[in-house]
């Protein structure tokens, strides 16, 4: 490295305005003196061929395409599909099959339900407040499981998909009770 | 909107994929941030005007990497730069005659493409969208959410990091 002199830039100058210089936005008075400098300088006129190299390098990077399935895969959801992620593709059948454990077990909950209704005909109100918790609880894990499996649901499509045939499903079960007990 | 969506999905789906690619240095990881931006852009793009669609569009990309990235270091996941990245970057570089000035070519860009993984934040989202994306300063103050000239600042602590390894290297 140089010393300062008058005329000449320091070295810690010159580093300091090589990239203004490199990008074409140093004044051309000050490209002058830099130029001088470099004439003299080994050191700085290497720092200024690796900072080039390297510019030159990575404008030449190129701007790398998404795959077009990713696309579709957005345009599914939009259309109320379940989403899966690429990275997360290894782990989605493990947390579906806990989601329809789960919604096993709400279902499992729900006929508990109507076994008790079926055993008394006046459950007692516990009976009936452990049954909905655990179909509730139930639930509510199938939506964990589902947002931890990296699955984009709408709530409206869970709703109309899970939710709604799931209480259908209940109150037909109770209709038919009521049914058969006025026959 | 679908119409609306689809205009503006296919004109930046390449900027945030090849964005969200370059910061995470993982095919897979960039594929899940692109989908999760269109996602977005699905949800809110009537709430976004068009003249910000593109920083508004690289601001979430950013931030849904940086999602990703904490929770590498918090599931301790070791993934190695670069699966199948090297190739599509050789393949690349790989326009000179001379076989040796070639391989000196791709090699200079390995070492290039590892230190910009390496390099720490905010200075890689800088470089990435100065240099490899071409855009200009005030855009990627838009982007980041930082003024002009800080933009400035960070591209050149970026640039003298990135030498510094690169000389590091070459010793």
């Amino acid at each position: 490295m140089m010393n300062r002199s008058d005329h000449d830039l320091s070295c810690e100058e010159a580093l300091g305005i090589l990239e203004p210089y490199l990008d074409g936005e140093l004044p051309a008075a000050e490209a002058t003196r830099l130029r001088g400098h470099l004439e003299r300088c080994a050191a700085c006129a290497a720092e200024l061929e690796l900072a080039g190299k390297i510019q030159r390098e990575l404008r030449s990077l190129p701007q790398l395409d998404c795959p077009p399935e990713v696309l579709e895969r957005v345009r599914g959801s939009g259309r109320g599909e379940v989403v899966p992620f690429p990275s997360r593709r290894f782990r989605t059948g493990i947390r579906i099959a806990a989601a329809a454990a789960a919604l096993a077990l709400a279902v499992g909950g729900g006929a508990l339900f109507l076994h008790i209704q079926q055993a008394s005909d006046r459950p007692s109100p516990e009976e009936v407040a452990q049954a909905t918790r655990q179909a509730r609880l139930a639930l509510a894990y199938v939506g964990k499981v589902t947002r931890r499996a990296g699955l984009d649901v709408r709530d409206d499509v869970l709703v109309k998909r899970l939710v709604a045939p799931a209480t259908e499903s209940v109150s037909r079960s109770l209709d038919g009770r009521r049914s058969e007990k006025e026959f | 909107m679908l119409t609306a969506f689809e205009d503006s999905a296919q004109r930046y789906r390449r900027q945030v994929y090849s964005f969200a690619r370059y910061l995470l240095s993982n095919r897979e990881e960039a594929e899940d941030v692109t989908q999760e931006v269109l996602l977005r852009l699905w949800r809110h793009r009537s709430g976004v005007d068009e003249e910000r669609l593109g920083p508004w569009l690289l601001r979430v990309t950013r931030n849904a990497c940086y999602d990703l990235l904490r929770k590498r270091r918090s599931d301790n996941a070791v993934r190695a730069p670069g699966d199948g990245f090297d190739a599509e970057m050789q393949h690349a570089a790989s326009a000179e005659p001379d076989p040796q000035a070639r391989a000196e070519a791709a090699d200079f860009r390995r070492r290039l493409l590892a230190a910009l993984a390496d390099l720490e934040e905010p200075y890689k989202s800088v470089v990435i969208l100065r240099e490899v994306q071409g855009l200009p300063h005030r855009e990627i103050g838009e982007a980041l959410g930082v003024p002009e000239v800080t933009v400035r600042v960070h591209l050149h602590r970026g640039r003298r990091k990135l030498r510094e390894r690169l000389r590091e290297v070459s010793r």
